[in-house]
């Protein structure tokens, strides 16, 4: 895409709002911008509607600034607490039935190779936990077999945020909820185990509290989606709402997931690695 | 009950924890002479910036 497309003309630049004038000239498109410049470019996801302290939306941003190229980037998204962010922000972005995700990404990859195909396009999957581990983990893990080239990244906030705290998959065994009062009764699923043994090039697991490690974790999984395979990044973003905690503890019990069951943890293949270092990539 | 939150300049040390924190955009930048400035009518009050800052130089009220 060139930056012709969104720059006004100038007979109309007085009627657009002060926002988007901001977006064309301080915001991340044509450069290169990381988790590191944060605070000196305008960011492209605007004021959402998440509560105060919220684990998804700071997932969700950290993710939004990691992007190698956000013009080039589309995104694909599946309604929950996920959803929202993405909706305010300066990304194509599409939305699917709940759970389709991944077959709908695979389908927008395929046509965008064949339309554009000097390019580097890069699909992108955002959604939380519900959409992968729970409705979608059939076309989830399909799109891993047949090594679809999408980036598939799960905010996981252990429980359905949107519809006041149900149980998901990947709460953690026990946990009282909203609408789990007896605690869940079974283990959290191995969706990064899964991913690791499915055909995944590249799979990492951070928290929001290490928001270097998740720059880093977006990134390369974007550029390894791009030649290799499938990528997944699997991020803990704890739910202030319905996890009954103060909102100003959000990243401090992130990081004590951190040392407990949600240590770091990064999967190469030979492969994706012998491409990151001809190409020189970081 | 309306809360924002204040950046002390004085004690800043423009370390940046307090931005990679805070889960609403736009809301603290990284100014010219290396500190950070606050947004208040985009703040939503939550705290997780005055929770990181390792120098107590950010204030909800």
């Amino acid at each position: 895409m060139s930056n012709k497309i969104i720059t006004p003309v100038e007979e109309f630049a007085d009627l657009l709002p002060d926002e988007y004038k901001e977006l064309i000239n301080k915001g991340p498109f044509f450069k290169t911008k990381g988790i590191e410049d944060l605070g000196t470019f305008k960011e492209i996801i605007d004021e959402h509607p998440h509560c105060a302290g919220c684990g998804v939306a700071l997932g969700v941003r950290l993710t939004a600034a990691a992007l190698p190229s956000p013009e080039d980037t589309l995104i694909i998204g599946t309604p929950g607490c996920s959803f929202f962010g993405l909706s305010q922000a300066a990304l194509n972005y599409s939305t699917t039935a709940f759970g389709n995700q991944n077959a709908v990404a695979s389908g927008l990859k395929r046509m965008l190779t064949i339309r554009y195909p000097e390019q580097n396009k890069d699909v992108v999957v955002l959604v939380g936990d519900g959409g992968i581990a729970d409705i979608g983990l059939d076309l989830t893990l399909h799109s891993w077999f047949r090594r679809e080239k999408i980036t598939t990244i799960m905010v996981d906030n252990e429980v359905y945020g949107n519809t006041g705290g149900q149980e998901s998959g990947m709460s953690t065994q026990g946990k009282v909820l909203n609408m789990a009062p007896k605690g869940k009764l079974f283990p959290k699923l191995p969706v990064f185990d899964m991913a690791k043994i499915s055909g995944c090039a590249y799979a990492v697991r951070v928290t929001v509290a290490s928001p270097q490690k998740v720059g880093r974790a977006v990134r390369k999984a974007i550029l390894i989606a791009r030649e290799i395979g499938p990528t997944y990044v699997q991020i803990y973003t704890p739910c202030p709402t319905n996890l009954k905690f103060p909102p100003n503890q959000t990243v401090k019990i992130a990081k004590e997931a951190e040392k407990d069951y949600y240590a770091y943890e990064e999967f190469i293949t030979a492969e994706a690695q012998d491409y990151l270092d001809k190409n020189n990539l970081k | 009950m309306y809360v924002k939150v204040r950046v002390d300049e004085d004690k800043c040390i423009g370390c940046k924890l307090c931005i990679l924190a805070c889960p609403d955009p736009n809301v603290l930048t990284y100014t010219e002479n290396k500190k950070v400035s606050a947004d208040e009518n985009r703040c939503k009050g939550c705290g997780l910036c005055v929770a990181n800052c390792p120098k107590d130089a950010l204030v909800i009220s």
